[in-house]
């Protein structure tokens, strides 16, 4: 009588504590979708970026809050996939499912490969492998010709997504907004529903306490390698939008720079909450938008922003909303 | 059940255990005590898969599963605990042994939501209950007292369906009522499952163990039945040795 009782009221202090969290989304996707009523154009385009980048966020949270992997190099996946895509609708078909496809499949490929080699690597050497393999990738594009080397790729067209009955033109960028928008919340809700089942179970746990996890029968290696290739297509589906909102792909899509801006932004938004990244995604993207018009030194602030977050406040803005164990 | 032949395993100039045989029979309590840094740790690690033999090897029942890694031999049925409490400390209590009862679930559908899984959840209520963690199932392991946290312990081993339930120093940093609960805990899992233990307890060793073997610089010095052991002039000059002044009976050679 006194446990099921004690039951309850945990029990219900825990779903007090999810269901804050559960309304959050909701409200936050009402937010994007009347978003584009209250700023001009040049805003809904920052959002778009925003969320394009807050996918490579939510690709570093995947690896990092989840299995307890920090990637250094997850600007890898979403350069791989933006030239690819670029590629694709430059040389090969204007067919966005045909190039989702061909995109998917690269890019799983080269996680498969590179995923092998890294998780096996202990601690900050699979951070410095994701780092390095991410510089070489930046350093072969920016060198090869055929692709642009440094001048990248310009000129890509912008396809129409084919639906039956219909095509949705991505030319217009109300349209281009909604569909992005809808495209990171159903990668948001894929990864949520993923890490809910009994494989982001075992994820949590190696999360927790990696060296327990093999002496219960699991063996971590098969499940970090799930978690980073998954988190490497979750990137990828920023890259495969982005040089459409652009018109060019260049080499700096690898680079450092937009690695660690997407572990500011997972950490600004709350490391292990999946919807704090996106939306550190759009913090730091206005943030630096708004900033870089007033100074050059907008990466300076960047830095600062993440030493007071990691000191002050290391939950991110969603880490204040959920104390106690992760649901 | 489980049984060693030619055990041995360097660290450096270090002979940790050194040509080393024994037997766990099944269904039996198996302890293994001896002074500090007698090997007994290193035996353990060498069992669950921690440590991989420079020479010699284990046998489970009829199969040899030398350096094997840990999750084949925890899939295979060996459990080990930890003598540091090695929990999931940021997860509840039933978070910890559903993931360990998960490893002998079914799996029915992939992308099936883990609340759902109605069935793995009251099977971890079970396993919380019959250790006396019940009412603390959605307290966050790190919450928990430490005697609670080494019941615990046992209850994640438990939870995997071992047939080899492998015990580092389950009564560690216990009160003497703590450790007599666990003592009839032990009890209770003996002929469910084949124990081996270590333990520093020699009171709570002697009361349980239906074999002893004694540890002493790598090698084994004695195995026999509690009464032989007790009663073993070698056994006594080795505790007698690495500690005068301290017996058998109270044992603070090896505490």
């Amino acid at each position: 009588m006194q446990a099921a009782t004690l039951a309850r009221r945990f029990g219900s202090a825990a779903f007090a504590r999810r269901s804050a969290l559960g309304w959050i989304a909701p409200a936050l996707l009402a937010l994007a979708l009347v978003f584009p009523w209250l700023a001009g154009e040049f805003y809904v385009r920052l959002a778009i970026e925003a969320l394009l980048l807050g996918a490579i966020a939510l690709s570093v949270d995947i690896l990092l809050g989840c299995a307890g992997l920090l990637s250094l190099g997850q600007a890898m996946y979403f350069g791989l996939s933006a030239y690819l895509t670029a590629l694709c609708y430059l040389h090969v078909t204007q067919s966005f499912w045909l190039v989702a496809a061909i995109v998917a499949l690269a890019v799983a490929a080269v996680a498969a490969v590179l995923g092998a080699v890294a998780i096996r690597a202990k601690g900050v050497y699979f951070a410095l492998i994701t780092f390095g393999a991410a510089e070489i990738a930046g350093k072969i594009v920016h060198n090869t010709r055929a692709i642009g080397g440094s001048d990248g790729l310009i000129g890509i067209p912008v396809p129409s997504i084919a639906l039956p009955g219909f095509d949705i033109a991505l030319r217009d960028n109300l349209t281009f907004y909604y569909v992005v928008l809808l495209a990171i919340s159903l990668v948001f809700l894929g990864v949520t529903r993923i890490l809910a089942t009994p494989f982001g179970s075992v994820l949590a746990a190696i999360r927790d306490n990696a060296s327990r996890v093999p002496y219960l029968g699991y063996n971590p290696f098969w499940y970090k390698f799930l978690a980073y290739l998954l988190a490497a297509e979750v990137a990828a589906v920023g890259g495969l939008f982005y040089p459409l909102l652009r018109g060019f792909v260049g080499p700096d899509l690898f680079g450092f720079e937009v690695s660690t801006q997407s572990v500011v932004m997972a950490l600004v938004g709350g490391v292990g909450t999946l919807i704090g990244p996106l939306v550190g995604g759009v913090v730091i993207t206005f943030l630096q938008s708004v900033l870089g018009s007033f100074t050059e030194r907008h990466l300076l602030l960047l830095g600062v922003i993440f030493i007071l977050f990691v000191r002050f406040l290391p939950g991110g803005l969603f880490g204040l909303l959920r104390r106690g164990p992760a649901p | 059940m489980i049984a060693v032949r030619g055990l041995t395993k360097s660290f450096g100039a270090l002979r940790a255990v050194s040509d080393l045989d024994f037997e766990a029979r099944a269904g039996g309590v198996t302890s293994i005590i001896g002074p500090n840094g007698a090997g007994k740790s290193t035996v353990f690690n060498l069992i669950a898969g921690t440590l991989r033999p420079d020479a010699g090897s284990v046998d489970f029942g009829g199969r040899d599963v030398t350096g094997l890694p840990p999750h084949r031999l925890a899939q295979l049925g060996i459990a080990r605990s930890f003598q540091i409490s090695n929990l999931f400390f940021g997860l509840t209590a039933h978070e910890n042994v559903r993931l360990a009862a998960q490893s002998r679930a079914p799996r029915r559908r992939f992308l099936a939501p883990i609340r759902r899984e109605t069935a793995l959840a009251a099977r971890a209520h079970a396993i919380l209950a019959e250790f006396g963690l019940a009412e603390l199932a959605t307290e966050p392991a790190a919450n928990l007292a430490h005697g609670d946290q080494r019941r615990l312990e046992i209850a994640l081993c438990m939870a995997t369906e071992p047939r080899v339930l492998l015990l580092d120093e389950p009564t560690q940093g216990m009160s003497p009522a703590e450790t007599l609960a666990v003592d009839h805990l032990i009890k209770s899992l003996a002929g469910r499952v084949t124990v081996l233990m270590i333990e520093h307890d020699v009171d709570l060793v002697m009361g349980i163990s239906d074999h002893v073997i004694v540890l002493h610089q790598g090698r084994k010095l004695f195995e026999g039945t509690p009464a032989e052991v007790q009663g073993s002039s070698a056994v006594r000059a080795a505790y007698l040795g690495a500690d005068p002044g301290a017996g058998l009976g109270a044992d603070h050679a090896a505490a």
